[in-house]
């Protein structure tokens, strides 16, 4: 067991290591394109994924993503902060909307918590629609990384977002992971123990926040232009489907539906239509035919596999 | 004034009261988040309203057997791409609040894109059934907007009272209230979700055919219903029917009074905050049980 746990290790740090590597060539290759908007979208995931380990679904993510986005956007073309404290800032911006959200929201469970996430995610694209001073309905244009920086932003957002899934990793593991476990098969009898429930899920959703906000800092300086429309209920909507089509069981999941429903994307995208029905359809053929997403997919050849093995043995 | 304001409500509310309905009930009966709801509403209204366009063109028929036939072909498609999703989809996921949220969502998505792949995206106007405008205690409302409402509602009502008295309703109330104690009481649960989930898409397909000659009909009218519904059922209650009619007309009215004196944004940030103002003190909404 502590075998494959340091084998798993060891394979993890290389591939990050060939990831980050691969993304040295440069923002002009296409695949390198890809592979960031797969890293941002990954942590878009583990930050859904991580509020799920409370039993809550935060379908506002977007939302978040969006005030991470705004924030450093906002920082780095009017004010001229440099990038790294901008993207910070924009993370603990994130990251206190949603302690203060969470504050006022994760008093409700379940499906309330769930609606209410998504009326919140509304009125923030309604709100930011109404306030010029951040652009209004034209959002923020002009946003960029310095141009030193520039040739070398795929690999800062590579290493920032594998940062991000393994922290985010890390903290499931931790004691945190393991209160977030029994607040989500029964929150009253963690509550009789003497554990501030409220404060945990409060916690919880200001990490994801925290994480996602940076990945919306990196994103706004990646497109170059921002706007309301970009941050919608849609995005949560989508980071949810990454997370339940790779499998909720570990982060990697995450990351798995992250990657493969951003290359179904790009193969949809230049049909209108067809996009909307191709990309509706792996979702519904996934649920259907793989209810544990493709990590379950892996796990049932695994098992087959050893099963052969077990079978060859004998 | 206070009348012309009522009667506004009562012909927004009608319609949502009726969307509503549908989306309350499914939840009630299969703590489903059905995403797709609004878009059996959409693909109801758009079938409908190209059928109605085709027939009056093709055939010399009378108006009203245009409307009626376009509307019973638009209901038996709906109902059949209903029941296709709840067979080969929800069915798996009943009780699973993410699971089967993000299924409708695929469910969502693929009837869109096939609904504008179809039919175009290109918003369809329907001419009004009834011509003339219609006065009441002074206040003013065309006839047809009148004929709409009162259909909407008595929907509402025939469906409140079928679940009252029938069989098959009390069957629908008893899995909602405790789907374990339903079972026990020898209820069939599997066969009462189907028959819910089928109301509810029937229900959604009449508020689609009646909003066709209301406004301009595009594939994309399923999803501001839908964001309006949640924020009915949170006021009213999830999976409550009375909840539902109560959200429904006070949505309507804030609607109605915000959208007079200022600007409909404005309205929906009100609503908004109204939910989120409901939500703190009242969280299981007015009919609504703690969950």
């Amino acid at each position: 067991m502590r075998l494959e746990r340091l084998t798993a290790g060891v394979v993890t740090a290389a591939l990050i290591a060939a990831l980050i590597a691969f993304s040295s060539l440069g923002p002009k290759n296409y695949a390198v394109v890809v592979l960031v908007w797969i890293a941002i979208n990954a942590v878009l995931a583990a930050g859904v994924r991580f509020v799920m380990l409370i039993g809550e679904v935060n379908i506002a993510a977007g939302t978040f993503f969006g005030i991470g986005a705004y924030a450093a956007a906002l920082l780095t073309t009017r004010t001229g902060v440099p990038l790294p404290l901008a993207l910070l800032a924009g993370a603990l911006a994130a990251m206190a909307a949603g302690a203060f959200v969470g504050w006022v929201t994760l008093r409700t469970k379940g499906a309330y918590f769930f609606l209410i996430m998504f009326s919140f995610a509304e009125i923030m694209r309604l709100a930011a629609t109404q306030t010029l001073a951040i652009g209004g309905n034209d959002g923020i244009i002009g946003i960029f990384p310095p141009r030193e920086l520039a040739p070398w932003f795929p690999t800062v957002i590579v290493v920032v977002c594998s940062g991000c899934l393994v922290a985010l990793w890390a903290a499931e593991r931790s004691i945190l992971g393991k209160l977030f476990a029994a607040i989500r098969s029964n929150d009253r009898i963690v509550q009789t123990v003497g554990i501030n429930v409220l404060g945990l899920k409060i916690t919880c959703l200001a990490l994801a926040s925290l994480v996602t906000g940076l990945a919306g800092g990196l994103q706004a300086h990646l497109n170059g232009v921002i706007g309301p429309n970009d941050f919608t209920v849609a995005l949560g909507v989508y980071a949810l489907a990454y997370s339940k089509i790779g499998g909720e069981a570990h982060v990697i999941g995450a990351v798995m539906g992250a990657a493969f429903l951003t290359i179904v994307g790009q193969y949809t995208a230049g049909f209108n239509n067809l996009e909307l029905i191709l990309f509706g359809g792996a979702i519904v053929l996934t649920m259907v035919l793989f209810p544990r997403g493709l990590l379950g997919l892996v796990w049932v050849l695994q098992s087959a596999s050893s099963a052969d093995r077990r079978a060859r043995v004998r | 004034m206070l009348a012309q304001l009522l009667i506004n409500t009562l012909q927004i509310g009608a319609l949502y009261v009726l969307f509503s309905l549908g989306f309350t009930l499914v939840f009630g009966v299969m703590k489903v988040i059905n995403m797709a709801h609004g878009e059996f509403f959409a693909a109801a209204a758009v079938v409908t309203s190209f059928l109605v366009g085709l027939m009056t063109m093709q055939l010399a028929l009378p108006s009203w057997l245009v409307y009626l036939a376009a509307s019973i072909i638009a209901a038996i498609v709906v109902c059949i791409i209903g029941a296709l999703v709840y067979l080969f989809g929800i069915r798996f996921y009943i009780k699973d609040l993410v699971g089967s949220f993000i299924l409708s969502v695929g469910v969502l998505l693929v009837i869109q894109g096939a609904v504008l792949q179809g039919f175009g995206g290109a918003p369809r106007i329907v001419p009004p059934i009834f011509d003339g405008t219609t006065e009441i205690f002074g206040a003013r409302i065309t006839t047809n907007r009148l004929v709409i409402s009162l259909a909407a509602l008595l929907i509402t009502f025939a469906t409140y009272l079928a679940l009252q008295a029938t069989r098959w309703g009390k069957a629908l109330r008893a899995v909602a209230e405790d789907a374990e104690a339903a079972t026990l009481q020898g209820i069939p649960r599997r066969r009462v979700s189907f028959v819910g989930f089928m109301i509810a898409t029937l229900l959604a397909a009449l508020a689609g055919i009646l909003t066709i000659s209301l406004a301009p009909i595009t594939p994309a009218i399923g999803e501001e219903y839908l964001i309006k519904s949640f924020i009915i059922v949170i006021i009213g209650g999830l999976g409550s029917i009375p909840g539902a009619v109560i959200g429904g007309f006070s949505i309507a009215l804030i609607e109605s009074v915000v959208g007079a004196y200022w600007d409909p944004s404005i309205a929906t940030i009100v609503m908004f905050a109204l939910v989120i103002a409901f939500l703190i003190f009242r969280p299981q909404g007015i009919f609504g049980r703690a969950a």
